[in-house]
């Protein structure tokens, strides 16, 4: 059985219906990668998963269900969200954005630990702790977006264009990253991105999305290589 | 010198409970983004809760206390039942809610308890002579206690605020509250708290503020502290408690010194110099002087 298994999702604002049945799943430990251009529906299918929108259609985690919940109970499942454009505290301090990630953990002791691993591993932290999370770089803010999300101890990393607005060298250090903690941790990570190249590095299997359904899907390495899938979905 | 320290006293008494009723307003506002009209009725509701135990012979600490608990439950009811449902679709409507409430209130304290004016006792010895001489002022014993309680009650919401969980993530749900449930915040429920909160603050403003009112406690005792919380949260800036306290003194200085020194404003006027100073401020500094946020949606 799959880490996470979508059936038929839809989703949409208001009356306007952006997913028309997507399906996809996550297994244990996985990284994979959601492409597609802008209006494809990426942003809307990481919302609906995380519990931000309503959907329809069937989402499995861990064997359970997570039609009909929140936000706040989703990341209690396990399953944490690094939303576009970084979401972060902006009047909290980096040390406070940190602690805000644990809001869910009793273990004290625990989310100290994390708070320092988190600091270690991504040095910029530690080194504005107590300033304004605003007062960041985009690219730090994305770091600790990310370091928040972590600090849920999620099973399921959800990112939503973790590369937009970066430089480039940050966004390869940030994969980096993202690769390590898949690789250490086992955490499985979804994300969506349009930076089609890095993203098929990182991981080892492909959904690609067109006005809200999935119109291809494969290993990772057949889409880096296959000509012919590049030219016609990726425009590279 | 003895009358302008008299004055000075005063000012920072009155401005001690403007501070509490603005940190009130601001606590809700950082949660849900509106001014609670009702702040201050809700006030006068649980006032006059503390008011009837006392004429039921209980000492007035423990009617003070009661009427703190009876705030938090008006205020986590209120945003639960009334704010919650309705505020998704409508930032607009939140207010009017709070306006109606502002009028339900007050109807229902008059309902109960009738419109004449009760003799709401003191927490502290208030006799004539409780006094002690300061630079040849008379700094009466409870003024002195407002400020101690006051000062105790901004203690234990900066301490709240900023060395709890729970304040944490009331702050977090202030700065951004998708970020807040999306890290496993249950900003529903904290935002009930905030209200809740807020209607504790606000209750102390009450009792404290009826025994020195000159008509004691009656239908209209919170409004004019409601329009000064006002003015203070917005000259500090809606967003911020350490301006709500900055903004309170300063207007309770302010008051006490132009009704004192200037003729003509009298003993109506100052409310109206309030509102003056609301204007200025929304024109040259919306967002008051420590405030990041500026009101958007009055």
């Amino acid at each position: 059985m799959s880490l996470l298994e979508v059936t038929g999702l839809t989703a949409g604002y208001g009356p306007a219906r952006v997913l028309h049945g997507l399906d996809l799943r996550v297994e244990e430990g996985e990284v994979v990668v959601v492409l597609g251009a802008n209006g494809a529906g990426k942003t809307t299918t990481m919302r609906a998963l995380s519990g931000l929108i309503p959907h329809t259609g069937t989402v499995v985690f861990d064997g359970r269900s997570l039609d009909g919940l929140g936000p706040d109970a989703v990341v209690g499942r396990g399953v944490s969200l690094v939303p576009q454009g970084r979401g972060t505290f902006s009047h909290l301090t980096v040390l406070d954005n940190l602690r805000v990630g644990a809001a869910l953990r009793r273990d004290k002791a625990g989310i100290r630990e994390d708070v320092d691993r988190w600091c270690s591993v991504f040095p910029v932290l530690a080194e504005r702790g107590g300033q304004e999370a605003g007062t960041l770089s985009g690219g730090e803010q994305q770091m600790l977006a990310v370091a928040r999300a972590l600090m849920s101890r999620p099973r399921l990393l959800l990112c939503d264009e973790p590369s937009l607005g970066l430089a480039p060298r940050i966004v390869s250090e940030l994969f980096a990253t993202l690769a390590d903690v898949n690789r250490a941790e086992g955490t499985a990570l979804l994300l969506v991105e349009q930076n089609a190249d890095l993203a098929l590095d990182l991981a080892s299997r492909v959904y690609l999305l067109e006005v809200g359904r999935v119109v291809a899907e494969g290993e990772a390495a057949r889409f880096r290589e296959d000509e012919s899938i590049r030219r016609a979905y990726l425009g590279l | 010198m003895d009358i302008f320290l008299e004055r000075l006293f005063d000012g920072v008494t009155n401005g001690a409970v403007y501070a509490i009723m603005a940190m009130a307003l601001v606590v809700v506002f950082r949660g849900t983004g509106t001014i609670n009209f009702a702040q201050g009725e809700m006030a006068l509701f649980t006032t006059y809760v503390a008011w009837w135990l006392t004429v039921q012979g209980q000492p007035v600490w423990i009617a003070a206390l009661v009427a703190a608990a009876v705030g938090f439950v008006l205020g986590a009811v209120t945003e639960r039942t009334l704010i919650r449902p309705i505020r998704k679709r409508n930032d607009m409507a939140s207010l009017i809610v709070a306006l109606g409430l502002f009028t339900g209130f007050n109807a229902l304290a008059g309902l109960i308890w009738n419109s004449e004016s009760k003799n709401m006792p003191s927490l502290f010895p208030a006799g004539q002579d409780d006094f002690t001489t300061v630079g040849g002022a008379r700094l009466y014993f409870d003024a002195l206690g407002v400020w101690l309680v006051v000062i105790v009650l901004i203690g234990a919401v900066f301490f709240l605020f900023n060395r709890t969980r729970l304040g944490l993530n009331m702050r977090a749900v202030a700065d951004n509250p998708e970020s807040a449930a999306l890290a496993g915040v249950p900003t529903g429920r904290i935002l009930m708290l905030g209200w809740g909160l807020a209607g504790i603050i606000g209750s102390f403003a009450g009792v404290l503020i009826a025994p020195l009112s000159a008509h004691q406690l009656g239908l209209t005792t919170m409004f004019p502290i409601l329009i000064y919380a006002s003015a203070a949260a917005l000259f500090g800036g809606l967003d911020s408690p350490v301006g709500a306290v900055v903004g309170g003194l300063a207007i309770g200085l302010l008051e006490a010194m132009i009704t004192g020194y200037v003729g003509f404003v009298g003993g109506t006027l100052p409310q109206t110099a309030a509102l003056v100073i609301i204007v200025f401020i929304l024109l040259f500094k919306p967002t008051g002087l420590f405030g990041t946020r500026q009101m958007e949606r009055l």
